[in-house]
C-alpha cells in the first residue's frame, strides 16, 4: 500500500515538474530541473522512488526536455547551468533510455543549434563511457524496461549509430561517430562489461551475457564484425591465456550468440584471431555444442567459401586439431575435403581459386594428422589420392595439373610409402612453393603478445598477416652467399673478360646446301650430326629456294611431321616447327591441304595433331603480315615462332627493333594541313586469298570419331586447340572477302560445343566468337546471322554471369561488348542495307 | 612536318641494363690481317725491339719464311730455304740479325739478315722426322744452346751455337714415345740449364742438361702432349694436347713437377700455347679455329677470338718495348695471320 502511495507521489511530482517545464518560467524551471535530477541521485530519494522514476518517468521526462529545447528559458540558462542541469539529466539516468531518446531526437530535429546541442550530448554520452554502463546494466539485469521489442530497437540503434548520425549530419560529423572510432569504442565497452562480469563472478554475483552476445551478433550481422573483433580478439586472447574465469565468460559469450548471427561472428572472429590457439581459448568447444557453429567451422569456411587467406585455414584446422574432443571433427573434415578434392566434377566445374583453396585445406589437415590417425585413414587417403590425381592430371589447365601434382607429392610423402613416393616434374613458382610450405607445420606458431593492453594495436596488424608469415620467413633467411672460391682471387685481376657465349662446340659435318640433300638426310640419315644440321638448315633453305621447295613441299611436310626427336637435338620442336611453317608459307595451298586432311586421318598422336594446328596457325600469321624486304624476312619468321604460345621464353626480338618501336611511340609528329604521309606501304595481303584453305577443311569430319581420335569425346584437348586455331584464322581473315562465310560457319560450328565441360574448350569457343565479331563486317553480322545472333547473346550473358572459369567470364563480357559495338555501328550507319532487305 | 623526339632516358634505360646482363663487351676483332703466305702458318715470331721497323716472321707449310713489315703490313722478303718442305719453327737471335728456321727437311738453317742480306750462314742436320719444334736458349751474347729432336724418336740433342758442338743427348729409359715438344730454360736456382719435354704418351719430363738425368716426370695428358710453354719467373707452365684439357703444372724448390689442374676448353685440340712477356696473358691456338685468351695468374678465360676459318696453328705475342703497342698474332691453316691488340691499356 505504501509503495502505491509512494509511486503516486513520485508520479504527481514528476507530472507537476513536466507541466512546469512546458511553460516558460526560467527561474522556476531551474528548481524543477534540480528536482528531477535529484531523482537520479542516491542521496536525496529512497531506492524505491528512484527505481520508480527510472522505470516509469525517465523517458517521459527526457522527451519533454527535448520538446522544450527551443523554449526561451532554455536559452536563458547559463552554459554552466545547462551543463549541470539540462545535460546531466541525459547523462546520469538509465543509459538505454537516454540513448534511445537522444537518437530519436536526432532523427526528428532538423539542422539547428538544438540539433547541435543534442549531438553534443550524445558525444558526451559516448565519451563518458555510458555505453559500458548500458551494457553492464543489462549484464546485472538492472535495466528495468526489458521488453523484446525495446531490446531489439536498442540493439538496432546501438549497432547502427554511425549510420544514423551520418544520415543526419552528413559531412560535419564528429570523428567519434565514424565507424572507425565508434565500433572500437563499443568493443572496448563490451570488453569492460566482460571484465566486470568476471569480477562479479568472482564475487559470486550472477550475471547475464545475453545482451552483450546479442550486441556482438547484431554488429557482426550488419557487417561491422571486422572492426569490432579486431579490437576485441587480441584482448580476449590475452585475457584467456591464464584466467579460467575469463575463458568461461568468453565461452558463454559466444555460446549465447543468436543462431542467425553465429556465422558472421565466427567468421569475423576467425579472421581476427592470431592463431588456432587463441581461437581455441576464446570459443572453447563451441563447435561441439552449437550445430550452426559446427556447420560454419567444418563446412562453410572450408568447402563453400574460398576467399580467405591461408592463415584462416591454418586457424580453423589448427583449432579443430588442438583438442582431443574436437579431433574427430578434424577427421570428418578431412574426409569431406578429400572427397571435394578428388571429385572429378569439382575439378571441372569449380573455379580454380576454390580448387586451390581446397588443396591448401587438404594439405594443412593432412599435415595436422598424427601418425596413428594417418594409419587409420590410409586407405581412404589413398583412394582420394588416386582418384584426385587422375582427375587433376586429366585437366587441360596447367595450373590445375600443377596443383594436382604438388598435392599428390605431398600426400604420398606424408603417407610415407617409403619407396613408392610420387615424384613429378613441375615448375616451381610462388603457388607451388606455398603449397609445399603448408606441409611443414612448425612454421606457424608465432609468439602472441602477452600484454593485453598493448596487444590491441599490435595484433591488429598481425592478424591479417598471418598468412604471409611463411613468405616473410623465407625472405628473412639470409640468402646463401655465393661461395665462389675464385671470387676473392679474381678481384685483383684487372682484366675484364669479353663475352664468351659464342664459344660453343663446333660440329664436324657441314650443313646441307641443297634442299634435296636436306630432305634426304632428314629421311634416311643415321648420323645425328647430319640430321641436326639438316633440320637447322631446313627453314632458311626452304625460304631461299622457293622454287625447289614447291616441288617437294608436301613430301617434306610429311617427313617433318613424322619426325621424332631420336637424337635429342636441342630445340628440336622449334626447328621442326620453323621448317614446317616455312613450307606452308612457301607453298601454301598444297601443304595446307595436306595438313588439314591429315588432321582428321587415322594413326596420329595427339601431339602430331596439335603440331599440325600450330604450324597452320603460324603460317597463317606469317602470311597475314605485310611482306617486308628479303633481309628482314628471317627475323620476322623468328618473331612468329616466338609469338606462339608453346615456344615462349625464346626472345629473338632484335634490340634495335625494340628501340625503334620505343622511339616511334615516344615521337610526337605535329603535322600541318591535310598532307598526312602514308607511313606504311600498301602490300597485298597474302593470307586473304588462301584463308579458306586453312579454315574450311578443318570444319569437316569433326564429329566422325575414329578409333584413335575422338574429338568430341576424350580428346577435348585437341578440340580446344582446334577451335582456338579456327578463331585465329577467322581473326586474321579480317577484311578478306571470305570472312563473312567463315564467320557464320564458325559460329555454327562452335554452337554445339558451347557448353563443353572442359574450360579450355569453352575458352576456345569464346575466343572464336570474339574473333567472329571482330572480323566479320558489321552489315553481314545482322544479315547472315540474324536470329542466331540473339541466341548467341543470351548464351553469352549466361556465360558472363555463371561460368566457373574467370577467363571464360571475361571473354564472354568482351564478346558482348564487341557484338554491341558492331550492332550499334550497323544500326547507326544509314548507308548500310536495311534489315528488311 | 615537325618531328619532335622525346626519347626520355628513363625508358631507354632497361635496354642498356639488358645489354649489361648479357656480359660485357662482344669479343674483339683483329686489328688487321696478313694474307698471302700461301700455306698453313706453322710458326710465328715477332721482332719488334730496337729502332728498326717491327717485323713478324712466319714459317709456312709450303716451305717459305715470310718477313712481314708491321708498319707497311707487307712482306719485306720471302726466304725459301728448305727446298719446299714445311717450315715448323722460326726464331731470331737477340744479339745479331740472325734468323733460325727449322724445316721438315731435317735441317735447321741459320740466316744472316743484316743490312738487307739474306744469306744462309750455316745449317744443322737433325735427322728428326717429327714435328717437334726446337728450343733455343741464349747463354751469352755470342753463344747459345739449341735443343732439338734427334734421329731416334725419343732422342733430344743439345748443341752449342755457333760452334755446333754437341753438348749432350737425352734419351729416357722409360718408354714414353716420340718427343713432341721441348723447352729449354735456365732457372735461377740451378747452375745448369733445364729442359722440359713432352712426349707422345702424355708424360712431361724435366731434364737436367748438365747431369743428363731426369729430375721429375708427370703424366700430364692421356694423349700426346702437343705443345707446352713455361714461365721461368713464376716457375709455372702449361701444356696442351689433342683433348679438351689444358694441364697446368708447377716446378717446386726441389725441381719436382706438380700438376695444378687446368682448364677445359669447349673443343678439343691445341696447337700452340704462348705466354705474354709480362706474364699476364696466355693464348692458345685451337684446332677449332679459335684463339683463346686466359689470364695467366688464375687461368681465367678472358676472350675467345673467332676470325679464322680453319685450325689455328701458331700464336705469338710481340716484344714491343712500349706495352701499349703490343700485339698478338695468330697463324692458321687458312693461310692468314690475324693480329690483335688485347689488354694493352695498363
Amino acid at each position: 500500500m505504501e509503495s502505491v502511495s509512494d509511486s503516486d507521489s513520485v508520479r504527481l511530482e514528476v507530472s507537476a515538474c513536466l507541466r512546469c517545464l512546458s511553460s516558460s518560467d526560467s527561474s522556476r524551471n531551474i528548481t524543477v530541473l534540480q528536482t528531477l535530477l535529484s531523482y537520479l541521485d542516491e542521496a536525496s530519494h529512497g531506492a524505491a522512488q528512484r527505481a520508480q522514476f527510472s522505470r516509469s518517468h525517465y523517458s517521459r521526462t527526457l522527451r519533454v526536455l527535448i520538446t522544450t529545447i527551443e523554449a526561451d528559458w532554455v536559452h536563458r540558462l547559463t552554459a554552466r547551468q545547462r551543463e549541470e542541469l539540462w545535460d546531466a539529466l541525459f547523462l546520469r539516468g538509465p543509459p538505454e533510455q537516454a540513448l534511445l531518446v537522444l537518437l530519436e531526437a536526432i532523427g526528428e530535429l532538423s539542422p539547428s543549434t538544438s540539433l547541435d546541442h543534442v549531438v553534443t550530448i550524445t558525444e558526451k554520452f559516448l565519451q563518458d563511457g555510458r555505453l559500458t554502463n548500458l551494457l553492464w546494466s543489462y549484464c546485472v539485469g538492472s535495466a528495468q524496461s526489458d521488453s523484446p521489442q525495446l531490446r531489439e530497437t536498442l540493439l538496432g540503434r546501438l549497432s547502427a549509430l554511425p549510420d544514423i548520425m551520418a544520415n543526419k549530419l552528413h559531412h560535419n560529423i564528429s570523428p567519434l561517430f565514424l565507424p572507425q572510432q565508434y565500433y572500437p569504442l563499443l568493443a572496448s565497452a563490451m570488453l569492460t562489461a566482460l571484465q566486470r562480469t568476471c569480477q562479479a563472478l568472482r564475487d559470486n554475483i550472477n550475471c547475464s551475457l545475453a545482451f552483450v552476445s546479442q550486441t556482438l551478433g547484431k554488429l557482426c550481422l550488419q557487417g561491422h564484425g571486422g572492426l569490432v573483433l579486431a579490437a576485441m580478439a587480441p584482448r580476449l586472447s590475452a585475457c584467456t591465456r591464464s584466467d579460467m574465469v575469463w575463458q568461461r565468460v568468453c565461452w558463454k559469450l559466444f555460446e549465447s550468440i543468436p543462431q542467425r548471427s553465429m556465422e558472421c561472428v565466427l567468421t569475423a572472429l576467425v579472421l581476427a584471431v592470431s592463431g588456432p590457439e587463441s581461437l581455441g581459448r576464446i570459443v572453447g568447444n563451441l563447435v561441439l555444442r552449437n550445430k550452426k557453429a559446427e556447420f560454419v567451422i567444418t563446412h562453410k569456411l572450408l568447402l563453400l567459401q574460398y576467399k580467405y587467406e591461408t592463415g584462416v585455414l591454418r586457424t580453423v584446422l589448427g583449432y579443430l586439431a588442438a583438442d582431443r574432443d574436437r579431433r574427430p571433427l578434424l577427421i570428418q573434415v578431412l574426409r569431406c575435403i578429400c572427397q571435394a578434392w578428388a571429385n572429378p566434377s569439382a575439378v571441372k566445374h569449380t573455379p580454380m581459386e576454390q580448387q586451390l583453396y581446397v588443396s591448401k585445406a587438404l594439405l594443412l589437415s593432412v599435415s595436422l594428422l598424427k601418425d596413428q590417425e594417418l594409419q587409420d585413414l590410409r586407405s581412404e587417403l589413398l583412394q582420394c589420392l588416386l582418384g584426385g590425381m587422375q582427375s587433376h592430371l586429366d585437366s587441360s589447365v596447367l595450373r590445375i595439373r600443377c596443383v594436382g601434382m604438388v598435392v599428390g607429392e605431398c600426400l604420398s610423402s606424408r603417407m610415407d610409402n617409403a619407396d613408392t613416393k610420387l615424384k613429378f616434374e613441375y615448375e616451381q613458382d610462388e603457388e607451388t612453393r606455398e603449397l609445399l610450405s603448408l606441409m611443414t607445420p612448425s612454421g606457424w606458431c608465432e609468439p602472441e603478445p602477452v600484454d593485453g593492453s598493448e596487444s590491441l594495436q599490435e595484433t591488429k596488424e598481425l592478424a591479417p598477416n598471418t598468412c604471409s608469415v611463411a613468405s616473410q620467413r623465407r625472405q628473412t633467411t639470409p640468402p646463401l652467399a655465393p661461395t665462389d672460391p675464385d671470387s676473392d682471387l679474381d678481384s685483383d685481376d684487372e682484366l675484364t673478360p669479353y663475352d664468351m657465349t659464342e664459344d660453343q662446340e663446333v660440329s664436324q659435318t657441314s650443313p646441307p646446301r641443297y634442299l634435296r640433300d636436306c630432305l634426304e638426310s632428314l629421311m634416311s640419315s643415321e648420323d645425328a650430326m647430319r640430321v641436326e644440321l639438316s633440320l637447322k638448315a631446313a627453314d632458311p633453305l626452304v625460304r631461299r629456294n622457293a622454287f625447289a621447295a614447291r616441288e617437294i613441299s608436301v613430301q617434306m611436310s610429311k617427313v617433318l611431321l613424322h619426325m621424332e626427336d631420336k637424337y635429342n637435338i636441342q630445340g628440336f620442336l622449334i626447328l621442326r616447327h620453323a621448317a614446317m611453317v616455312a613450307l606452308a608459307v612457301t607453298d601454301c595451298i598444297p601443304v595446307t591441304q595436306y595438313l588439314t586432311t591429315e588432321f582428321y586421318s587415322l594413326n596420329y598422336s595427339l601431339r602430331q595433331r596439335l603440331d599440325m594446328l600450330e604450324v597452320l596457325v603460324a603460317a597463317a600469321q606469317e602470311l597475314s603480315l605485310p611482306t617486308t624486304d628479303k633481309k628482314n624476312s628471317s627475323i620476322i619468321s623468328a618473331l612468329d615462332v616466338a609469338e606462339l604460345p608453346p615456344f615462349q621464353g625464346h626472345d629473338p626480338v632484335h634490340w634495335r627493333q625494340v628501340v625503334e618501336k620505343r622511339i616511334q611511340s615516344k615521337t610526337r609528329r605535329i603535322s600541318k594541313g591535310a598532307s598526312q604521309p602514308a607511313t606504311a606501304k600498301a602490300t597485298p595481303n597474302r593470307y586473304a586469298p588462301v584463308a579458306g584453305y586453312f579454315f574450311f577443311p578443318l570444319l569437316k569430319n569433326y564429329d566422325k570419331p575414329e578409333v584413335t581420335f575422338d574429338l568430341l569425346g576424350s580428346d577435348h584437348l585437341v578440340l580446344g586447340r582446334l577451335i582456338h586455331s579456327l578463331g585465329l584464322f577467322m581473326h586474321l581473315a579480317v577484311n578478306a572477302p571470305v570472312a563473312a562465310q567463315m564467320g557464320s560457319a564458325l559460329l555454327d560450328f562452335v554452337w554445339t560445343v558451347r557448353y563443353h565441360t572442359d574450360q579450355m574448350v569453352r575458352r576456345g569457343v569464346l575466343f572464336a566468337v570474339c574473333s567472329v565479331f571482330l572480323s566479320m563486317p558489321s552489315q553481314n553480322l545482322l544479315l547472315d546471322l540474324g536470329d542466331m545472333l540473339f541466341e548467341t547473346r543470351t548464351w553469352l550473358t549466361d556465360v558472363a554471369e555463371g561460368d566457373p572459369d574467370a577467363d571464360c567470364r571475361s571473354l564472354a563480357v568482351q564478346s558482348l561488348v564487341l557484338l554491341d559495338k558492331s550492332l550499334k555501328k550497323q544500326l547507326k550507319d544509314p548507308q548500310s542495307p536495311s534489315l528488311e532487305s | 612536318m615537325l618531328k619532335l623526339s622525346v626519347a626520355d632516358d628513363a625508358n631507354v634505360q632497361p635496354l642498356a641494363s639488358l645489354n649489361d646482363h648479357r656480359m660485357s663487351h662482344p669479343p674483339p676483332s683483329p686489328i688487321y690481317t696478313l694474307r698471302g703466305a700461301g700455306g698453313p702458318l706453322n710458326s710465328l715470331h715477332f721482332r719488334c725491339y730496337g729502332e728498326d721497323a717491327p717485323l713478324l716472321f712466319s714459317g709456312s707449310g709450303k716451305g717459305c719464311i715470310h718477313i712481314w713489315n708491321l708498319n707497311t703490313r707487307r712482306t719485306n722478303k720471302v726466304i725459301e730455304g728448305h727446298s719446299g718442305s714445311s717450315i715448323i719453327w722460326v726464331c731470331t737471335k737477340r744479339s745479331k740479325d740472325t734468323l733460325i728456321s727449322q724445316g721438315r727437311d731435317m735441317q735447321i738453317c741459320l740466316w744472316d739478315l743484316g743490312e738487307g742480306r739474306c744469306d744462309l750462314l750455316d745449317s744443322v742436320w737433325t735427322g728428326s722426322v717429327g714435328f717437334c719444334q726446337c728450343s733455343m736458349l741464349e747463354t751469352s751474347p755470342i753463344s747459345s744452346l739449341l735443343a732439338f729432336a734427334g734421329q731416334q724418336t725419343e732422342e733430344i740433342k743439345i748443341i752449342e751455337l755457333p760452334s755446333k758442338i754437341q753438348i749432350c743427348t737425352l734419351m729416357p729409359v722409360a718408354k714414353v714415345g716420340m718427343v713432341m715438344c721441348i723447352n729449354l730454360f735456365q732457372p735461377d736456382s740451378c747452375p745448369g740449364p733445364l729442359l722440359l719435354a713432352g712426349y707422345e704418351e702424355g708424360s712431361l719430363l724435366l731434364w737436367d742438361v748438365t747431369q743428363q738425368s731426369i729430375l721429375s716426370q708427370v703424366k700430364a695428358h692421356p694423349d700426346p702432349v702437343m705443345c707446352l710453354t713455361f714461365d721461368p719467373t713464376r716457375l709455372r707452365g702449361i701444356s696442351g694436347s689433342s683433348e679438351k684439357n689444358l694441364s697446368s703444372w708447377k716446378l717446386d724448390e726441389k725441381n719436382n713437377l706438380q700438376l695444378q689442374g687446368g682448364v677445359t676448353l669447349a673443343n678439343p685440340g691445341v696447337s700452340q700455347l704462348c705466354i705474354r712477356e709480362d706474364g699476364k696473358l696466355l693464348a692458345s691456338a685451337g684446332w677449332d679455329s679459335r684463339v683463346r685468351v686466359f689470364g695467366w695468374k688464375k687461368l681465367r678465360p678472358l676472350a675467345v677470338l673467332q676470325y679464322h676459318t680453319d685450325m689455328v696453328l701458331s700464336v705469338a705475342f710481340s716484344d714491343h718495348q712500349d706495352p701499349r703497342q703490343r700485339l698478338m698474332a695468330a697463324g692458321s691453316k687458312d693461310q692468314r695471320i690475324s693480329l690483335w691488340s688485347l689488354y694493352n691499356e695498363s
